[in-house]
């Protein structure tokens, strides 16, 4: 024995050696794929790969938000390293709340108060009001805190008269910024949840916008609206396609919800041709902002600011147009299912122009073209983050792969001990970044876009069977939807310990089936609701209704 | 041993270019086409399973087998079946599951110079100098590697600096280093107990 020691004393050093590096290495493998089989059940078959599925990191990293956004009070971000990052945090729990929005469409057929307090906190702490928290509120970090903001009028700044309109306002005219993204939080909550609690408030700010591209402000109808350009400002000088895009968007989601006609209208016409005549760049491609009014003071981006105004907001390092990547995409996502005519052909130049190859399984995305040797800053990270979710709406998955490779490979997936949590450790590059990958890393690998989530469900939706209560801490549900055509409610989950679902809308007594095989019928509870009680395992159940 | 390794020397010196490269002879040439076609299917299968990793501030610490396979056919069966099995490993890769063609095809080029430097000595896998040398080579091969990928990103693909740096060379040396270094002499030696307990048809065709 201590022969073949001796002989072979390196090989069994390096093997040695490998065995104790791989311990220390191991990490950041994914979990295994959720499992999806096929089930016949009295000549009707299911397959379970035709429904939308969530993954295990998915649902982890949502529990991961979920305790962020709803175990703090609503003015309050621990956890969320934006301490150096507070004006941006309208823009976080906005962006959380759409991808949330898709993902609970994943499973349209989970809707439980889980879930749903999770959106409504979302909102409540989009909302929060000097008057209320002072400084540590999304008013004052997002408004109040810029020097000059609350003081503009239109068009004279300064020294307004009855003919000038005031626009410094948190809640409007101008924050399009702000109100654009609050009104589709609230429209995004009614579409999933159908609470009718914030109807009337996403109905004002609908008419309101409407006021600002249609009108003067001051009782005239004026093409182009209060600024000319039939958009809205999000600084009360400068407009962007980005911003403008998330109201759009809005207006066709409220017109699918509620049957009114204000696209058909024409509101957002004279907007949306400024953009493609007057914030473009020489590709057709979307830049970054163009300015109606001449900024007092300061502001995020009033460095931008061209020689003669109104213009095209300008990079006065290299000249020509500011361009911003994470902009462009930000708008062709949200706008795509206004102008899918116009965007989707836009996409590939985005990609050719922005892209950089770093290998067969990454690249990444510029900031700014005319940029190419930075990487690095915000926006580059930003351009590659809103470009995975781009691509992933285009269904350009190789292109969202590489790019989420890149993102993924320099950073450290934590799972919480009881590993019901996950989230993505980007601390050695920027703590703030370990949400925001995190974030994205669910929105841009979700089968829900935003494109998909414009519609409306249907009014009969409601009345379909779903899991209105359940033991949501024990459990990880991958697939729940009711197939209307095939009369099956599809479940697909993991339970940690034993679980009760409590399931309503069922006109008879549901039948539970695994394998295409009875395993009982749920247990009828006061309300006409019936339960289900499971025991640690994976479940792939049908469940039919009964007589 | 110290005989077994100075005539191993004096045998590499003796090599023409065509016994170098292993192609001295058709049916021998085939062979060593075969071994860098077999070794690219081995590391586009390997190189596909997603490795456990750990992320140390900005540096990226686990294994790459991978890497390792590319090192072993070079040393196994010479220059041109290393060089075979990094550069079309690596485009197979590529086209196989991220459907791409990346840079002229340069970066799969640089891995195939991992082998192709590995493949340039020859080895006796029983011996374990022998085995240092090979990981030592393997360093170097990818040493080379990496500033190639570095090199053609920059100049041909025109990627930011932090970019080359950070996302190419910095994690191929801390996860490449241990996995050529410590995983090719244990494949090889693996390698030479095949090769003694079992009759390989090639055996002879040196």
């Amino acid at each position: 024995m201590s022969q073949i020691f001796k002989q072979n004393k390196f090989v069994l050093s390096a093997f040695v050696i490998t065995i104790v590096l791989a311990g220390m290495t191991f990490g950041n493998i994914p979990p295994a794929q959720v499992n999806l089989g096929i089930q016949t059940i009295d000549d009707t078959t299911f397959n379970f790969a035709d429904y939308p599925s969530l993954t295990h990191e998915q649902i982890a990293i949502i529990n991961y938000f979920n305790r962020l956004v709803t175990e703090t009070e609503v003015n309050l971000w621990d956890g969320w390293n934006a301490e150096r990052y507070l004006w941006t945090l309208q823009y976080v729990a906005a962006f959380v709340a759409y991808l949330f929005a898709a993902f609970s469409e994943t499973t349209s057929g989970y809707r439980t108060a889980f879930y749903e307090n999770f959106a409504q906190t979302l909102i409540q702490k989009m909302n929060t009001s000097v008057a209320d928290y002072g400084n540590q509120s999304m008013e004052y970090y997002e408004w109040a805190s810029i020097p000059g903001f609350t003081d503009y009028y239109y068009p004279n700044a300064t020294n307004p008269d009855a003919n000038d309109v005031y626009t410094g306002g948190f809640r409007g005219p101008a924050n399009i910024m702000w109100t654009g993204h609050f009104a589709l939080m609230l429209a995004l909550y009614e579409r999933n949840f159908n609470a009718g609690t914030v109807v009337d408030e996403l109905s004002h700010y609908i008419s309101d916008w409407e006021l600002s591209v249609t009108t003067d402000r001051l009782g005239n109808s004026t093409p182009g609206g209060v600024w000319g350009a039939g958009l809205i400002p999000c600084e009360p000088y400068i407009v962007f396609p980005q911003c403008n895009s998330i109201p759009i968007y809005t207006t066709e989601l409220y017109d699918n919800l509620y049957e009114t006609s204000y696209m058909e209208s024409g509101m957002w016409d004279y907007g949306l041709d400024f953009i493609e005549e007057n914030i473009t760049d020489d590709y057709g491609l979307y830049t970054n902002g163009y300015f109606v009014q001449r900024p007092i003071g300061g502001g995020p981006n009033a460095q931008l600011s061209p020689q003669e105004i109104p213009g095209q907001a300008v990079d006065h390092l290299v000249g020509g147009p500011s361009l911003n990547s994470y902009a462009t995409a930000w708008a062709m996502t949200f706008l795509e299912y206004t102008i899918p005519e116009t965007t989707i052909p836009k996409y590939p130049v985005f990609i050719d122009k922005y892209s950089r190859e770093v290998s067969g399984d990454m690249m990444y995305i510029l900031g700014s073209y005319n940029h190419p040797t930075t990487f690095g800053d915000i926006f580059g990270i930003l351009g590659t983050l809103f470009t995975m979710t781009l691509a992933n709406q285009r269904g350009d998955y190789v292109t969202r792969d590489r790019l989420l490779n890149l993102l993924r490979d320099m950073v450290n997936a934590i799972w919480s001990s009881d590993g019901r949590e996950l989230y993505y450790d980007a601390s050695s590059l920027d703590p703030f970044l370990s949400t925001v990958l995190s974030g994205f890393s669910v929105w841009s690998t979700l089968p829900v876009t935003v494109r998909d989530l414009a519609d409306a469900r249907p009014s009969e939706f409601w009345n379909y069977p779903y899991i209105s209560a359940a033991d949501d801490s024990n459990i990880w549900v991958y697939q729940a939807q009711w197939d209307s055509v095939k009369s099956g409610f599809i479940l697909n989950i993991k339970v940690d310990s034993t679980a009760e679902l409590v399931l309503s809308n069922f006109q008879g007594t549901p039948t539970a089936f695994s394998g295409g095989i009875s395993i009982g019928n749920l247990v009828p509870e006061t309300g006409g609701d019936y339960s289900l009680t499971l025991q640690p395992g994976n479940y792939q159940l049908i469940i039919m209704e009964g007589d | 041993m110290k005989n077994e390794s100075t005539s191993t020397q004096i045998e590499e010196q003796r090599q023409t270019l065509g016994e170098k490269f292993r192609v001295q002879h058709w049916t021998i040439a085939l062979i060593t086409i075969v071994f860098g076609l077999v070794g690219a299917a081995i590391f586009t299968i390997i190189y596909a399973i997603p490795m456990p990793y750990t992320m140390v501030s900005l540096f990226k610490f686990g294994l790459s087998p991978a890497l390792a396979i590319i090192a072993l056919i070079g040393g196994i069966r010479g220059p041109l079946a290393g060089f075979l099995t990094g550069y079309l490993g690596v485009l197979a890769h590529d086209l196989l599951f991220f459907n791409t063609v990346v840079t002229y095809t340069l970066p799969a080029l640089s891995y195939g110079v991992l082998g192709l430097i590995v493949g340039i000595a020859s080895y006796d896998f029983s011996n374990g100098r022998s085995l240092g040398k090979l990981s030592i080579l393997s360093a170097i091969g990818l040493v080379f590697t990496a500033l190639l990928l570095v090199v053609f990103g920059l100049l041909v693909e025109q990627t930011a600096v932090l970019a080359g740096i950070g996302f190419v060379m910095l994690p191929l040396l801390t996860t490449g280093l241990p996995s050529v270094i410590l995983l090719t002499p244990i494949l090889a030696r693996f390698w030479e107990f095949v090769n003694q307990t079992v009759q390989l048809p090639w055996q002879s065709l040196k």
